[in-house]
């Protein structure tokens, strides 16, 4: 197993480097650079604007720049964002961590509702509780969830109790430090429902189906012509080959959620990168968006390795050459 | 939530000695009479005398604001956004200030200034008193630093420099004593005193950095926050990436209200980040911001709740910025394919006044008012705003909605159907078919190009909307010239030459046809004469008639065709006493002199 | 005697447990009639979908009166009353009927031009009224043009983006995911590396970077077909990912070795054995990935870079009506929010129940 871990990282890297160049390829390709903003502001001559694009190599060939900016990366600079004039690292560690939480919570309270719910709908199959858990689970899933996020913010407004987007209250500092944190729950309410409401409403179809397709495995009716209990039939045997594509798709989970809530944050005002993010490759701030791409990338490698492994671990029978 | 206001330091009055003794006088009835008037007199001579400071203070309390987006620096040379300005105009000020109610230049850190007979030589006698919020003194050293080794420091890029630079040449700064410094200029130069609001910066902290060649990532938002040090009412306290920017009051501001306090009277500024306008509408509503600025769609939302709410919705007039559509006239030829810029047969058209002249009537402007901005809107028919108020020109040729005028137009120049495919041909057959661009990003803008668009097709032309990408759109416009007809706005202001790259025929932004060698038409020549002669006229009347004609060019030969002013609204918590709000300000320009209501506090 | 019965294929064993449910039969018309609409959706709709009339500007649904008491003799027939615009002191549309005005509902009427199935010229619609009144069942937008004429057209965009796009990932993504789960070993790396990347490549900067790099002026077919395939491109990767897991234990089991044993080509193994016990997940996955599309498409069209105006889509719909002031005052811009819920919700009953159907073990169960 340390072999193939081993076996999988140095693999990753051209991987890694392939991506990057692609990446950097697909943001340069676009005609204009970041600024462009400035070209139309009839007070910046163009020498100004020459000299703004010198200070960033914008002016070299792109094969260079994109060398340059590998050395760099080498040594752990990630250059300087055009937008925010400072550098890249910055700006990330600036909001890595509300991002982070939010990813948390979001993960947390997805994984948590979601796997249950899909057992008890599949064991409590075509009952009332799975009939109503199946409408909420289409009821989740067709929301659009930037609209989901509006409306939610509209009735907060009306009704009260919960604070309209944004971190942290204007009072945070004043606040002990169990308020603190109360405040900051409070807070990420909204985000995570919107968030993680898709991902309930899929996982919890996908946990029942694959529960469904293992009761009726020949080995459970084995189990329960044995005289097993229930639940040992249910939690030991058909639960642990259920679980087989959820591993897989917790690896996808990691990457897609860090980076995957741009229109959310942004429209509950929350600080963190995915709005950066969109605002950074539309206005084609350059190291920004390489940085974060590096960072979604390497994220959803090791969220793929874990996943691998994990397999191997639940499942006796997957072997890697 | 709601905040809890900080305590602050109330001057309550004390009361004169002379009432203690007298309340213990006890005599006989003439004489308690006559020590009962007295008691009256003492009792009310204090507050003849004290009145203003019997009035309770007037310090204390908070603003709470909201942005859009984060800060791109707090470096005012180095970034000169909105985002970064509406930050820094508190923590930084210029030699003169433009007054957001009358409009005009005012003293502000320089207190008077001469002027030599040949207009060449201004000399500015800075104010005295004045000290940096670190304590050290403000001089011309610090003005002449600004000039001479930051705007004019090749290493550095910024657009204050262009602002400052006339036909190529420099202003010679020189300091004549600690608060006295002589500016010669290459030429007369009109909007020089406006211009002279540039920010000024402390050399004492920021000499070195420069001479390490560090300046151009200084002062930025990942710097320690007690190194921006400016002369302004106000400090940095706190920055949260994502979450908001606290400035705190400096104590050692040196402005005093005509009454001799000291300024500035609101203790704090929160800027709360938030990027959906419609997340800020509810927060205004809830109470958790103190100003929110309207779009027309959203005043019926807001209106109805100005008493319960407590707050008040002020229509300022129209707004500076317009936005409009612009012909490509570019008969140039690309130097890599050999071919002209724009196809030859659609060059004719929209080089055709006459085509343009229909195109503006057919522009349903009030039907845009009401449609995108809610009713609340203006028609423009000029170049400049009419909230530019000395500059704007009111009697320019105006267009209106007239598509049957406009298909007359058209017939008289040749263009009618002659298959009845309900497209009109040109005289040479060709069927009349163009892209319109415009933006992606501004939903405003691409409602009223899809209603423009729908107009036109009307009038018998085939016209493909096509929204893309801003960065798209400023490379077609600026590099490949690769467009038919665009719609894009500007923001516009008072001194109608800040706008000139748009207006002279070798401008960048001349978008029709920018960086011509030589004025392409007559009427293009003049309006380059206009520009020199206007700069460099320093009697206002003489420049007003020169800049009149400009608009009323325009207006005639339609390079741009405008559409509609939006209506600067905002709404403002009933919670501040003093305000002045006006198109040009906004509801703060006069921040400092504003203060909050007792109750508020 | 008993007739022995007659073997049932197992397409039409799983036929029969699909009726069964009465659910998924209601979905399933539910599609079919929405899928109609949208190909007849000329026909039906009184206006095409560019048609304006800025009088109209967010005109509230309009009520279809029946009875006519304009006369002594009290007839029976629709119609639709008048209406004009005013702004009242706060600037909100208030709409007022005019009941001098009235328009009667016909039907088969003449209207804008259009080519039924794209190819023969008619001009008539199912019902209408005559100029200058006009019929706003589900209210206008901001310009004045039908929502109602609107959610047909925008109904042919977003109802098959999602159907072709998925079908191309669905495919794809299939052979991919078995064929390395399969072989396992240098094939699996290399095939799971390709998947990587194609997951890895950020979908929005793809999308920027396809769409500058195009001829800006693309019809709109073109930028709904561009979409398509951005969307698939991207799509396909996890779903091998999934069945590539899932293989990698299936090819482990008894049938496959006695398959193996037999003689039985790979590609003959991985089609007949392998993949058809993927297929509850993978129906599963593709049903719950057509919402994906739609909701997708729609987030585009917030950015501004959908489908483009006039032409109306369910996504380019919503994104309108995302602003509180239209939610408050306009609510009936929200019904294609509301469609698109729906037509979701069918196709995830529908996959569900034909997940049921396509298990070979059900039947079994069923019988008893």
């Amino acid at each position: 197993m340390l072999k193939y871990i081993f076996r999988r990282i140095l693999i990753s890297i051209p991987l890694l480097l392939g991506i990057s160049f692609l990446t950097f390829v697909l943001i340069q390709v676009t005609p204009g650079n970041f600024f462009d903003s400035l070209k139309l502001n009839p007070q910046v001559s163009p020498e100004t604007i020459a000299r703004y694009e010198a200070l960033y190599h914008l002016d070299k060939p792109l094969l260079q720049q994109y060398f340059y900016w590998l050395k760099n990366l080498i040594k752990l600079d990630f250059g300087y964002s055009f937008f925010y004039n400072c550098p890249v690292s910055s700006v990330i560690s600036g909001r890595l961590f509300n991002t982070f939480i939010l990813s948390l919570a979001s993960l947390i309270v997805t994984w948590t509702i979601a796997i249950p719910l899909g057992i008890w709908a599949a064991v409590h199959r075509n009952r009332l509780t799975d009939k109503i858990l199946s409408v909420f689970s289409f009821a989740g899933l067709s929301m659009p969830s930037f609209f989901l996020a509006m409306l939610l913010l509209f009735l907060a407004s009306q009704w009260g109790g919960l604070p309209l987007g944004g971190m942290r209250s204007a009072n945070f500092d004043d606040l002990s430090d169990g308020g603190k944190i109360i405040d900051l729950l409070a807070h990420l309410v909204i985000p995570t429902i919107v968030i993680s409401l898709a991902s309930i409403a899929s996982l919890q179809r996908i946990m029942r189906g694959n529960m469904l397709e293992c009761l009726r495995q020949q080995y459970v009716l084995t189990a329960r012509a044995k005289g097993l209990p229930e639940h040992r039939v249910v939690y030991v045997h058909a639960l642990r080959n259920a679980v087989n594509p959820l591993i897989t798709i917790f690896g996808y989970h990691l990457f897609d959620l860090l980076s995957g809530a741009a229109l959310i944050e942004i429209i509950c005002s929350w600080p963190g990168l995915g709005a950066v993010m969109l605002t950074a490759v539309r206005a084609k701030d350059l190291y920004l968006v390489m940085a974060s791409m590096m960072m979604g990338a390497v994220l959803l490698l090791l969220g793929n390795l874990l996943s691998d492994i994990l397999l191997a671990w639940s499942d006796p029978r997957v072997r890697y050459d | 939530m709601r905040k809890i206001n900080r305590p602050h330091n109330r001057q309550v009055p004390r009361p004169p000695k002379i009432l203690k003794q007298c309340s213990f006088c006890f005599c006989s009835a003439r004489k308690s009479f006559a020590f009962l008037l007295i008691l009256v007199f003492f009792l009310s001579f204090p507050s003849f005398v004290f009145s203003q400071e019997k009035n309770p203070s007037k310090y204390g309390g908070q603003l709470v604001l909201a942005t859009t987006s984060d800060p791109r620096s707090f470096n005012p040379i180095v970034a000169q956004e909105t985002s970064t300005t509406a930050i820094t105009s508190h923590i930084f000020e210029g030699l003169t200030r433009t007054n957001g109610v009358t409009l005009k230049v005012e003293p502000h850190l320089a207190q008077s200034w001469d002027i030599s007979p040949d207009g060449l030589l201004w000399t500015f006698h800075l104010r005295s008193g004045v000290v940096w919020s670190d304590g050290v003194s403000f001089s011309a050293d610090d003005v002449v630093f600004t000039f001479n080794d930051l705007i004019y420091n090749e290493k550095i890029p910024t657009s204050a420099r262009d602002a400052f630079t006339i036909d190529g040449k420099i202003f010679k700064v020189e300091k004549i004593d600690d608060l006295t410094v002589k500016f010669t200029l290459p030429f007369k130069f009109a909007p020089f005193l406006r211009g002279m609001s540039q920010e000024i910066l402390p050399k004492h902290r920021l000499e070195r950095i420069v001479q390490e060649n560090k300046f151009n990532f200084a002062l930025g938002i990942d710097s320690d926050l007690k190194d921006i040090v400016g002369t302004g009412p106000y400090q940095l306290t706190e920055y949260l990436p994502g979450q908001r920017i606290i400035l705190k009051k400096n104590h050692l501001y040196w402005r005093k209200s005509l009454e001799g306090e000291q300024l500035p009277f609101i203790e704090k500024i929160i800027y709360m980040i938030v990027q959906s306008q419609d997340t800020l509408l509810l927060k205004f509503l809830d109470g958790e911001v103190d100003y929110c600025s309207l779009r027309g769609a959203d005043y019926p939302l807001l209106k109805p709740e100005e008493k319960k709410k407590n707050f008040t919705i002020y229509d300022s007039g129209p707004d500076f910025g317009s936005n409009f559509i612009v012909f490509n006239q570019n008969d140039g030829i690309n130097p890599k394919t050999k071919k002209m810029f724009v196809d030859p047969k659609k060059l004719s058209w929209f080089a055709n006044r006459e085509f343009r002249r229909a195109v503006a009537h057919a522009i349903d402007k009030k039907r845009i008012i009401d449609i995108v901005m809610n009713g609340l809107g203006y028609p423009q028919d000029s170049a400049e705003s009419p909230s530019a108020e000395f500059f704007y020109n009111p009697k320019v040729i105006g267009y209106d909605y007239d598509l049957a005028k406009a298909r007359e137009i058209l017939e008289k120049s040749g263009f009618t159907d002659r298959n009845g495919d309900g497209i009109v041909e040109d005289k040479n057959g060709y069927r009349v078919e163009f892209n319109l661009y415009t933006n992606s990003g501004s939903t405003d803008r691409v409602q009223m190009a899809a209603m423009i668009r729908h107009d036109l097709e009307n009038l018998g032309m085939k016209v493909n909307l096509v929204s893309i990408e801003f960065n798209d759109l400023v490379s077609r416009l600026v590099s490949t010239y690769d467009w038919d007809a665009v719609m894009i706005g500007l923001t516009g202001g008072i001194e109608p030459h800040f706008g000139k790259n748009v207006w002279a025929s070798d401008g960048q932004l001349h978008v029709w046809y920018p960086r011509q060698e030589q004025p392409q038409s007559a009427w293009e020549k003049r309006v380059d004469d206009i520009f020199n002669q206007a700069v460099q006229e320093l009697d206002e009347p003489k420049r007003k008639v020169l800049y009149d004609e400009w608009q009323l060019i325009v207006s005639r030969e339609l390079p741009a065709i405008y559409t509609v002013f939006g209506a600067n609204i905002f709404a403002v918590r009933n919670k501040f006493e003093n305000l002045h709000p006006t198109s040009f300000g906004g509801a703060f320009h006069n921040l400092e002199e504003i203060f909050i209501k007792e109750e508020y506090r | 005697m008993t007739k022995p019965r007659k073997s049932l294929s197992q397409f039409q064993i799983a036929l029969g447990h699909f009726k069964e449910n009465r659910l998924a039969v209601v979905c399933f018309w539910i599609l079919v009639i929405f899928y109609l609409s949208a190909i007849f959706a000329d026909f039906l709709s009184p206006y095409s979908f560019s048609n304006e009339d800025r009088n109209y500007s967010y005109c509230p649904p309009m009520e279809i009166k029946l009875i006519d008491a304009r006369h002594e003799k009290k007839s029976i027939h629709p119609y639709v009353l008048g209406v004009y615009m005013t702004f009242d002191e706060f600037h909100k549309r208030v709409y007022k009927t005019d009941s001098n005005q009235k328009y009667p509902l016909k039907f088969f009427v003449k209207g804008d031009a259009y080519k039924l199935l794209g190819l023969f010229p008619a001009d008539r619609h199912l019902f209408g009224v005559d100029a200058p009144g006009r019929i706003h069942l589900w209210g206008a937008d901001s310009r004045g043009r039908d929502l109602f004429s609107r959610i047909l057209f925008g109904a042919r965009i977003s109802l098959s983006i999602g159907l072709i796009g998925v079908t191309i990932s669905f495919f794809v993504g299939l052979l991919v995911g078995a064929t390395a789960g399969y072989y396992g070993g240098r094939i699996d790396n290399i095939l799971m590396r390709v998947c990587e990347m194609f997951m890895m490549v950020p979908g929005f900067y793809l999308m920027l970077a396809l769409r500058a790099a195009f001829p800006a002026n693309l019809s709109s077919v073109q930028i709904y077909l561009l979409i398509i395939v951005i969307f698939s491109f991207i799509g396909w990767a996890s779903l091998a990912r999934v069945i590539r897991g899932m293989s990698i234990s299936l090819k482990e089991r008894e049938y496959v070795l006695a398959a193996k044993a037999m003689g039985l080509s790979d590609l003959a193994i991985i089609v007949r054995h392998i993949l058809p016990h993927t297929l509850s997940y993978s129906i599963v996955a593709v049903m719950l990935s057509i919402p994906g599309y739609i909701l997708g498409e729609s987030a585009l069209s917030l950015l501004g870079l959908g489908i483009q105006d006039p032409f109306a889509s369910w996504g380019n719909l919503l994104s309108d009506a995302m602003n509180i002031a239209a939610v408050k005052f306009a609510p009936w811009v929200l019904i294609p929010g509301a469609l698109i819920f729906v037509t979701v919700m069918c196709f995830n009953v529908i996959g569900d129940c034909l997940r049921d159907c396509l298990d070979p073990l059900l039947k079994s169960e069923v019988r008893s």
